[in-house]
């Protein structure tokens, strides 16, 4: 496997604070691997997800997406890249599958035609069978405003895949999802990284969801507190005064470490 | 599912024109999802042609020694393109306040396509109002000869890009569509007077001459005129500058603003 995301060094401080958000971090992510980004709110870690994938300049440090420089090859970075952002960025006055066709039209997939009927065979093919394998088909032609949390961030996973990218960001995909609507969609991530062994890099409040994944990093008040396996860290906690005979879950493992019950 | 068959298209000629294409193609489908925006597109110039114009016309008309109906038409007429187009370039900050400011952020192409499809999608929405005007022109008895117009219909994206470099420019630095709005007003309402779409500024001298020499309307207006008063007695009246001037300021002036706005655009969301 080949290093595609590489962090060094990565330090980010805002216009006018007095410290920086993001202090000296460094970490690798291999191409296929499922990766895990956590921490507590205000920890760095949208801070990070920005600067990684181009829409917030670094203060220093070397940040390379597939081999390209996320500063000087920023166009190229773009190119192996998909997002899907903490708030949805859909445009609320079009519909599903215009806001599909814009993204689609943006990545140079297909040129613009007015009407879905008139847009490429492979355009309308791949866009009909995503919605059906997302359960919004018939959402397809519904201004954004008419649907339901959960189905717009089924059409932003859509959205987000149709130039089927290298990594694809998750930056709290299931935020403000019901159970269902998020079991649904992970089912559907799982399924296209087995399809296409796309890269995610994940971040999320709900430490469940990184259970599945090969690799998690914890970053606290800005700095890389621990980089290993969830089963490492599971490991890793030590659990005062009653051992438990099974191992904790990744979410026991994460509050303990923020309590300082870790051994790194 | 049948494996992928969409393919990135190579040409980057091809990405960018696509772009612009693509970005276009959503503000005049966003205008026709806002019947609002339309109505307002069209009753736009029977407020400012109609009630402005038409006072104007009444009540100064008398001592001029050309045709102030025609002269006010066509100052109308560029006003309204350099209005629409402004108002519309606000939606930008609106784009940032939904996010869907990101969308067009993170994909691989340039910023100057962005900016210029949100132009030229913004410039269906003034021809519009370019229509509105002539209709309420010509219920004011006020006509331009076919020629003439299609002359001008064929100068308007250059009009049409001219405005929306300049309010791109404004609105670089604001972060809120109402702090925005006010800002294309503020700029809007005195560009009219200052540079000459309804009353003459021949005589404009001082601080008033230098704003309207740094005004890209003055130039635009000026051209139009000169194209539609070329051959005829008052040309000299209506006319302050060779077209060709009038040509090299457009583009000297577009081409600062285009460029300062969308440096700053791109900068003012990733520089935080």
């Amino acid at each position: 496997m080949s290093t595609i995301i590489e962090v060094n060094g990565l330090v980010k401080q805002y216009k006018g604070a007095k410290a920086p958000s993001v202090k000296g971090i460094d970490f690798a992510v291999e191409q296929g691997e499922f990766f895990a980004f956590l921490g507590p709110n205000g920890a760095g870690k949208t801070t990070t997800i920005s600067v990684l994938t181009t829409t917030l300049s670094k203060t220093s440090g070397e940040v390379r997406i597939a081999g390209f420089d996320a500063e000087k090859e920023a166009r190229r970075v773009r190119e192996k890249i998909g997002i899907i952002f903490q708030q949805p960025s859909l445009d609320p006055n079009l519909t599903a599958e215009e806001n599909i066709r814009f993204h689609a039209c943006l990545y140079g997939m297909c040129g613009y035609r007015p009407t879905f009927k008139l847009m490429p065979a492979a355009y309308r093919e791949q866009v009909t069978e995503l919605a059906e394998l997302v359960g919004i088909e018939d959402a397809l032609f519904r201004p954004i405003k008419k649907l339901s949390g959960g189905m717009q961030r089924k059409l932003e996973i859509i959205r987000s895949l149709i130039h089927t990218p290298d990594v694809l960001f998750l930056d709290e995909p299931t935020q403000g999802l019901d159970a269902v609507s998020r079991r649904s969609l992970w089912e559907y991530i799982d399924g296209t990284r087995r399809r296409y062994g796309t890269t995610i890099f994940l971040t999320t409040h709900y430490i469940d969801e990184a259970e599945r994944v090969d690799k998690v990093c914890i970053i606290n008040h800005g700095k890389i507190a621990i980089c290993a396996s969830p089963r490492e860290m599971k490991r890793a906690v030590r659990f005062d005064p009653t051992p438990k005979v099974c191992l904790p879950s990744l979410e026991d493992a994460y509050v303990e470490f923020l309590n300082g019950g870790i051994v790194a | 599912m049948n494996e992928l068959i969409l393919e990135r298209k190579r040409s980057r000629v091809f990405r960018e024109m696509n772009t612009t294409l693509t970005v276009m193609a959503r503000e005049i489908t966003l205008l026709f999802k806002s019947p609002s925006t339309l109505i307002m597109s069209l009753t736009m110039p029977l407020i400012m042609m109609g009630m402005i114009g038409g006072n104007l016309m009444q009540n100064m008309a008398g001592g001029l020694n050309f045709d102030f109906g025609g002269f006010m038409l066509v100052g109308m007429l560029v006003n309204m393109l350099f209005m629409m187009v402004s108002m519309n370039m606000t939606s930008l900050v609106e784009d940032r306040e939904t996010d869907f400011n990101q969308e067009m952020l993170v994909s691989p192409v340039s910023r100057y396509s962005l900016v210029l499809g949100k132009i030229l999608g913004g410039a269906f929405g003034a021809i519009v109002s370019m229509a509105g005007t002539l209709i309420v022109g010509l219920i004011m008895g006020i006509t331009l000869p076919i020629g003439k117009l299609l002359l001008i219909l064929a100068l308007s994206p250059l009009f049409c890009l001219s405005g929306g470099a300049l309010a791109r420019m404004l609105i670089g630095f604001i972060k809120s569509k109402k702090a925005a709005n006010m800002a294309v007003m503020l700029v809007t309402m005195p560009q009219m007077f200052l540079s000459g779409a309804i009353i003459p500024i021949n005589h404009s001298d001082g601080v008033l001459m230098l704003l309207a020499r740094l005004m890209p309307m003055t130039y635009c207006l000026d051209l139009a005129r000169a194209v539609v008063n070329a051959g005829t007695p008052e040309y000299d009246s209506v006319v302050m500058f060779n077209p060709a001037i009038n040509f090299a300021a457009i583009a000297a002036l577009t081409t600062i603003c285009l460029i300062v706005g969308t440096f700053f655009y791109a900068r003012s969301e990733k520089n935080r």
